[in-house]
């Protein structure tokens, strides 16, 4: 039965009275007072601002303001009017060019984003460099949008107009005869060319009517060179031994032995980026021959630390190892030295090697440098590893023209001094600032206002190299172009402009340029030379046959007169050296922020320039010999007859004990900073009757007491490797060539826990590899598409670090500064480990390193390792450039909370910024440690306004379009240049191919002198990546760990026996 | 046979009835504050206000306000983050777990150890958030549907359990203690006698009316949280433990974690516990509610942790040289004689050590031996939580990026902030919130207090014909 009943809520609602009825239709069961509760109600009802009104104005207004707020800042994209033909938005175009910095030479590739120069690489056309760069060069781009670059002429320090100066300066050298040049090497005949047409004018004559009746030339004044760091000893050995004053040119590729006592010929001595791939040529174990090095040197050189035998002498026992060293060879040489085993033993070699050796002396002493060239000629090696008729031009000052210079301009001789390419207040110092307070006019044509520029009349910038034409003949029968990438920024003119202008001619240096190659370049029969000078240009470099006049092979120097010379040369007290680094160079890299951040090859110091002395001399002292964060360095005075400095003095493993080493071309501001970073080492160079010397006896070293505690910027502060195999490792060749994988690159194993019986019944754990240990799934990549890697021959690594200011410039990588570098914090994606080793843990073979640690450890246990991380007093180096591993496993990306960080389908190990939030945890389990924090704004915060060059407008230019620029608090890291990948794919698919194996290089590998790094696809079966990853030399840095590294390395192999 | 436990020492000292009881708890609510709590309030508030210009400091600046850099890339403020939620264990552990096992001398405890557990938490999740090079990206973390694509959070990472587990439990927490509140709430609004003072108590007491239906369901919600709470209590740690576990630097890549780092917390918890009430119990003389031997307890609880935490900081050491790993035995060799050997003395010393002192029982029953002693082992389980994230990371595989880590002063003053705050909130709890459950006290005064139970069965029957008295 249904439910009928029904219940009331009141009587009310049964009765459905109307009072209840009407209430039950409204909407609230009583009345709201609205109005009564608002006051007059009146008042309200007649009030012409409605509810709604009110409402409109209110969204109205909230909507305005919140509009107002949130207001974009406007940034202009102009489009081309016209647009350029050549130019494509968004890619990028390469020009053939030439660097040359009075130092170095090379022919490079410049690129261009939109007109905008960005990125330099070397020109593997080139015959001559195959290619090779340093540091200093790619980072040359920077310095063209530096902010404190000259921008207009100026006369007294008043800016004026070019016609001004050509003006007044055509008045004041008018009849003038002695007018002096003074540059650096010129090796571009064009300006050698507007040189001498400068000093040697045409001058019309007249006839009594006025009319012109001939013309004749006439000299006023000469040209006179002089090097940042003179080479004037082997230029006038040359010239005693050969008749020549010349700088020969070296075959490295031939070299089966080297024997360099104090020359750095792999990094900043004479042609060193002529001889760096030739050398790493013969460094491949695989190959019939390996070189083998010996290295007599007081400062650990890059030659050092990649030498097989380096010994540690003294600057002042160089001529005595020489002339000893001839004496072994059977030469009437000098008596024998306190290393006479390891001088027999460089000997030996040689001779099994004549002809097919080199032996080459840093000294600048004409005498030693006369007996270096008796032992080549006692070798045999003119003719096959040394040419004295195929020259290079890269030298060309000699100390004694520069110091008749200095003579004439006291003595008030000299009318006017034109300086152009050269520094010489900055590396001659007051002797030379003081002569030419003599000379009336002064010219400077300095890109910069550099010390000299300051002390002229007249400052007539020239233009960046990259705003420039230029030419270039760096050895004989090589010739290359240098064009401008881009207009000059500023109110320059290059100089060879402004000579050929006061000369009279109105010509552009282009058309001159042309012009003289069009008389002077032997070009081959049926080739007309538009077409020879445009392939030229294009190509940048280009060989041709030059008629050698006289060859020149007899050897005629005095040997016996030159050992005499050299018997009589003494070392006392402390001993000093002067050398130059990777990054400054000479000077040309001081004020360039790239290069002062680029971490010293060898000791890993950035932002500085320092004394390196003997750790265990400096422990005698009681001087720190650690540079951490907060370390406080000692601080010394450094001096000399010729002047003093104050340095912080650091511990280099492998200094000679009683020398000091110092790095000249320190001592300029960078950007706007107060302060010059690193002293200035230049008023340290003894000048002896024959010619400059970096090497000086007697310094006296004075401890200095600083108020504020003295810190060194160091990015590596643990020197030695601590036994750890599986991070490097190395061999000999002897080892090598038994062709016993097992005893130099065993392969891991670990037991896993599955049994087997053996012949005797034993039961033993079955050893796997490596591969079979994987928690995770795999991801799909073997086979499957591209998967990108990397392979790294530390044979090939001498540690230039020109791969990691490629890296640089490629990646917008930030600079921060000494005093984050310091803490830890520097953005390099790559960076180049360098290990030195212990006395307690040799690197040498892995069954050797093996054995040593375990003995260490089971012996001395914990001590052993605290002593273990103190490298050894003549240490052996490696280097090993280290950078994402970009590991199929990787531990970065399953840590990170949001997936910012993770893996390709190709492999990569990815960074998507945007995503980023920051929590640290992917660096914290990165076991390579390669990922780098945004700690601060880097690019706005004002901390780093003063060095940083993205902070302004013209130094934001060199940045690349194609990578992004990362803000604060997020992660990144090496990409692998993963826009360069897809541009490789997508230039590739545009093609209808394949990408082609090696058409995609990462900055790292496309700048690499040496050609270490090998880029590819491992998945390419025919790659030189498959065919290096398969070889016997292949490991993973921390294989055993499981993060399975795409990224191989592969041993170093070191010429010595087992 | 049955095993029949000893009669145990009163819980409550003298002779207080209900009413004395509630008087002393809530004098503190009643009166106007003391001059000690001034004193300490605005100690706190300038530490609290420097902490909090550092932290705008560093949020306005950037990370590398802090001392860290590319290979140490967490330091102080993942030890005090792991420090801060080690001491949130005991609050949790006291109610929760103590309640499942029916120990009566919680109650005098648990809600201070509760409120220091919740402010405990609070500091310690802020850390997370500002350790993050963009905090403004924070919400990134949480799994909400976005429109940035397929977006998602990543389900692998620690930090993301820490997320959930470290959110979880201070909800819990939060309820279970609010709901403890209640009771106490609603005793206060019935004696307020101000009209503000009335309103916002009785708005916090939900109504509460104290009849038996509603103690029932207190009694049964409170239970039911206890059982929420008390796996909470050993997975938040064990989580936080996972953000180093699941890692691969040698140092932080152990299984061993999970349970060490639970009885470090409790270990670090209770010490803090004891630093707290031994300050309340003497400052608000509540000597006769927390007694000698609630203190006691504490130090036996210290005692059992302290140990736990040595065995596993000696069993690690042992693996790491047994194991035969390279990186892993040098790690350890590392804590033990490298450059931060200082701070693994510190502690050894601290935990290992110094809890053993508490074997004696004259030792363990000194207020002020307690008091250095509960400082000493938050003084060593900060360094313990240091020695595992720097010790480990400053030198892992790589030689060539060993580093060392120096705190800046942004790091020190964002720590002592965090101690700030901690007590201004901790400062305000004991002024404005009853700092002990008194009307759960209550409900023990007949069983354990000590004026009954040093009656004969005559006089209790005289005072309670109907009951029995009750000798446990």
């Amino acid at each position: 039965m249904a439910n009928t009943k029904k219940y009331w809520k009141g009587l009310e609602q049964l009765d459905k009275g109307s009072e209840f009825v009407e209430a039950s239709n409204n909407e609230f069961a009583e009345h709201l007072p609205v109005t009564e509760f608002l006051g007059d109600k009146e008042n309200l009802d007649d009030a012409s601002t409605t509810r709604r009104d009110f409402l409109k104005y209110l969204g109205f207004g909230v909507a305005a303001a919140s509009l107002a707020a949130c207001e974009t800042p406007v940034t202009k994209a102009i489009p081309y009017l016209n647009k350029p033909e050549e130019i494509t938005p968004g890619l990028a175009n390469y020009y053939a060019s030439t660097y040359y910095d009075g130092n170095d030479y090379a022919p490079i590739l410049v690129k261009t984003r939109e007109g905008r120069p960005i990125h330099i690489v070397g020109n593997t056309e080139s015959t001559l460099t195959k290619g090779a760069i340093n540091a200093r060069v790619n980072s040359s781009v920077l310095s063209l949008y530096d902010s404190n670059r000259l921008k207009a002429p100026s006369i007294k320090g008043e800016d004026t107009t070019w016609a001004t100066i050509d003006n007044r300066l055509g008045k004041e050298l008018q009849g003038k005869k002695s007018v002096r040049v003074l540059t650096a090497s010129v090796i571009s005949p064009s300006s050698q060319s507007a040189i001498n047409s400068f000093l040697n004018p045409s001058v019309e004559h007249y006839n009594a009517a006025g009319d012109p009746i001939g013309s004749e030339n006439i000299t006023i004044g000469k040209h006179v060179v002089v090097d940042a760091i003179s080479y004037s000893g082997i230029l006038e050995a040359n010239n005693e031994s050969f008749g020549k004053a010349i700088i020969p040119t070296y075959n490295f590729e031939k070299a089966k032995t080297i024997v360099s006592v104090g020359a750095d010929f792999m990094g900043n001595w004479l042609d060193a980026l002529q001889y760096v791939n030739d050398y790493a040529q013969t460094r491949k174990p695989d190959n019939d021959w390996m070189s083998k090095t010996f290295q007599f040197e007081a400062s650990m050189s890059l030659s050092g630390t990649n030498a097989d035998v380096r010994v540690p002498v003294k600057p002042s026992e160089y001529g005595a190892i020489i002339s000893s060293l001839y004496a072994h060879l059977g030469g009437s040489g000098g008596a024998k030295t306190a290393y006479d085993a390891r001088v027999k033993e460089a000997a030996e070699a040689l001779k099994a090697s004549k002809g097919e050796s080199i032996v080459v002396c840093g000294s600048n002493d004409k005498n030693v440098q006369v007996i270096v060239n008796a032992i080549n000629e006692l070798l045999g090696n003119y003719g096959n590893t040394i040419d004295v008729n195929i020259v290079s031009n890269s030298k060309q000052g000699l100390d004694s023209e520069v110091a008749a210079l200095i003579a004439d301009m006291n003595a008030g001789k000299v009318d006017a001094l034109l300086i152009h390419g050269v520094d010489p207040v900055f590396t001659m110092g007051a002797a030379f600032a003081k002569a030419m307070k003599k000379v009336k006019t002064t010219v400077s044509f300095a890109t910069k206002m550099d010390d000299t520029a300051a002390a002229c009349m007249y400052v007539c910038p020239s233009n960046h190299a990259l705003e420039s034409w230029s030419d270039a003949n760096p050895v004989t029968g090589h010739y290359s172009l240098g064009q401008p990438t881009i207009s000059p920024l500023f109110d320059t003119r290059q100089a060879e402009e402004s000579l050929l202008r006061w000369s009279g001619d109105d010509s552009s240096y282009y058309d001159y340029i042309r012009r003289n190659w069009e008389s002077e370049i032997p070009v081959s029969m049926g080739v007309f030379f538009t077409d020879f000078w445009n392939k030229t240009l294009h190509d940048g470099v280009v060989d041709v046959e030059m008629p050698v006049s006289e060859l020149t092979t007899a050897f005629a120097g005095n040997v016996s007169k030159a050992v005499s010379a050299v018997k009589a040369i003494k070392g006392s007290g402390v001993e000093l050296e002067l050398v130059q680094n990777m990054a400054v160079g000479a000077g040309v890299g001081a004020d360039n922020p790239w290069l002062q951040e680029l971490p010293d090859p060898i000791t890993k110091i950035t932002w500085d320039n320092y004394a390196t002395m003997s750790p265990s001399e400096m422990k005698e002292k009681g001087y720190e010999i650690h540079f951490g964060q907060e370390h406080e360095m000692n601080v010394i005075e450094v001096a000399t007859k010729t002047g003093k400095i104050q340095l912080p003095v650091v511990a280099q493993p492998g200094q000679a004990k009683g020398t000091i080493g110092i790095a000249l071309g320190y001592g300029k501001a960078v950007g706007n900073m107060e302060e010059v970073t690193g002293a200035n080492a230049y008023p340290l160079v003894a000048s002896t009757k024959n010619g400059v010397s970096y090497y000086v006896s007697g310094v006296s070293i004075t401890d200095v007491e600083l108020d504020e505690p003295y810190h060194i910027a160091c990015t590596q502060t643990q020197q030695t490797v601590m036994g750890r195999d599986s991070v490097i490792r190395e061999t000999t060749l002897e080892t090598y060539k038994k062709g016993d994988k097992d005893a130099y690159n065993p392969a891991w194993t670990l037991l896993s826990g599955e049994t087997e019986t053996d012949e005797h019944g034993h039961q033993h754990q079955v050893r796997k590899g490596i591969k079979e240990f994987d928690l995770w799934g795999a991801h799909p990549v073997e086979g499957i598409g591209h998967r990108w890697g990397m392979s790294i021959d530390m044979n090939a690594c001498i540690g230039c670090s020109a791969c990691v200011t490629s890296c640089v410039s490629e990646n917008n990588i930030a600079v921060i500064g000494k005093d984050q570098v310091r803490r830890g914090r520097i953005m390099h994606w790559m960076r180049i480990d360098r290990y030195y080793s212990s006395e307690h843990q040799p690197l040498g073979d892995i069954g050797e390193t093996h054995a040593a640690t375990k003995e260490a450890l089971d012996i001395n246990g914990i001590s052993t390792y605290t002593a273990m991380e103190d490298a050894a007093d003549n240490p052996s180096v490696v280097h090993q450039p280290m950078m994402c591993q970009h590991c199929n496993h990787a531990g970065c990306e399953t840590v990170c909370p949001v997936a910012a960080t993770t893996h390709s389908n190709e492999g990569l190990n990815m960074m998507a910024y945007n995503r980023c939030i920051g929590t640290r945890y992917c660096a914290n389990n990165c076991a390579y440690k390669v990922r780098r924090f945004n700690w601060f704004n880097y690019i706005a915060y004002s901390k780093f306004t003063d060095f940083n060059p993205s902070q302004d407008d013209l130094g934001r230019m060199v940045l690349n379009p194609d990578v992004v620029v990362r803000s604060r608090g997020v992660m990144e890291k090496c990409s692998l240049c993963v826009q360069r990948i897809q541009e490789g794919k997508l230039d590739a698919k545009k093609a209808g191919t394949q990408v082609m194996d090696g058409a995609i290089q990462t900055a790292c590998s496309s700048s690499c002198p040496t050609n270490a790094i090998t880029f590819g696809d491992h998945n390419d079966e025919g790659s030189k990546l498959v065919a290096e990853r398969n070889n016997d030399r292949a490991y993973r840095v921390i294989e055993e760990v499981g993060q399975q590294a795409n990224v191989y390395y592969q041993t170093k192999v070191r010429n010595l026996k087992a | 046979m049955h095993k029949e436990a000893a009669i145990r020492e009163p819980l409550i000292l003298g002779s207080p009835t209900y009413s004395d009881i509630s008087d002393q708890v809530l004098h503190s609510i009643e009166h106007e504050p003391t001059k000690l709590w001034k004193v300490l309030m605005t100690i706190a508030t300038i530490a609290a206000l420097w902490g909090v210009g550092c932290i705008l400091y560093l949020l306005g600046v950037g990370v590398g306000t802090w001392g860290l850099n590319n290979t140490v890339g967490w330091a102080w403020d993942i030890t005090n983050f792991v420090w801060w939620v080690g001491i949130g264990h005991a609050g949790t552990l006291i109610s929760a777990v103590l309640l499942l096992f029916r120990q009566k001398w919680r109650m005098a405890i648990n809600r201070p150890a509760e409120a220091m557990t919740i402010f405990a938490v609070f500091m310690a999740g802020m850390f997370p958030m500002i350790h993050m090079g963009r905090i403004w990206m924070a919400y990134w973390v949480l799994p909400i549907p976005n429109q940035f694509g397929s977006l998602w959070v990543n389900f692998n990472s620690p930090l993301l359990w820490d997320v959930f587990a470290i959110s979880t439990y201070l909800s819990v927490s939060l309820v279970f203690w609010y709901i403890g509140l209640i009771p106490d709430f609603g005793t206060i609004r019935d004696r307020a006698t101000r009209p503000v003072q009335k309103l916002m108590y009785s708005l916090l007491s939900f109504g509460w009316t104290g009849n038996a239906k509603a103690w029932q369901r207190f009694e049964e919600v409170s239970l039911v949280l206890a059982g929420l709470c008390t796996p909470l209590v050993f997975s938040v740690h064990s989580i936080v433990s996972m953000d180093f576990a699941t890692s691969v630097i040698p140092g932080w890549h152990t299984t061993i974690f999970p349970p060490y780092f639970v009885a470090g917390a409790v270990f670090s918890g209770f010490a803090m516990v004891q630093t707290l009430m031994l300050i309340v119990r003497k400052a608000m003389r509540l000597e006769h509610l927390v007694t000698i031997k609630h203190i006691e307890y504490m130090n036996l609880v210290i005692i059992v942790t302290g140990s736990i935490v040595g065995v596993a900081y000696l069993t690690e050491l042992f693996i790491s040289a047994y194991s035969g790993v390279e990186y892993e035995s040098y790690a350890f060799l590392n804590r033990l004689s490298g450059p931060y050997w200082w701070s693994y003395a510190i502690m050894m010393t601290c935990n290992v050590i110094s809890p053993h002192l508490f074997w004696s029982k004259k030792l363990r029953t000194n207020l002020a031996f307690t008091f250095v002693m509960s400082i000493v082992v938050n003084i060593g389980m900060w360094f313990e939580r240091f020695v595992i994230i720097v010790t480990s990371v400053h030198r892992d595989y790589l030689p060539s990026s060993w580093s060392m880590f120096y705190p800046t002063w942004v790091d020190i003053g964002v720590f002592i902030g965090t101690l700030g705050i901690f007590s201004v909130f901790y400062l305000l709890f004991l002024k404005y919130f009853p700092v002990l459950a008194f009307n759960e006290v209550k409900s023990i005064l007949k069983s354990s207090g000590e004026q009954y139970k040093n009656m004969t069965d005559e006089e209790f029957k005289k005072l309670h014909p109907v009951f029995k008295k009750d000798i446990k």
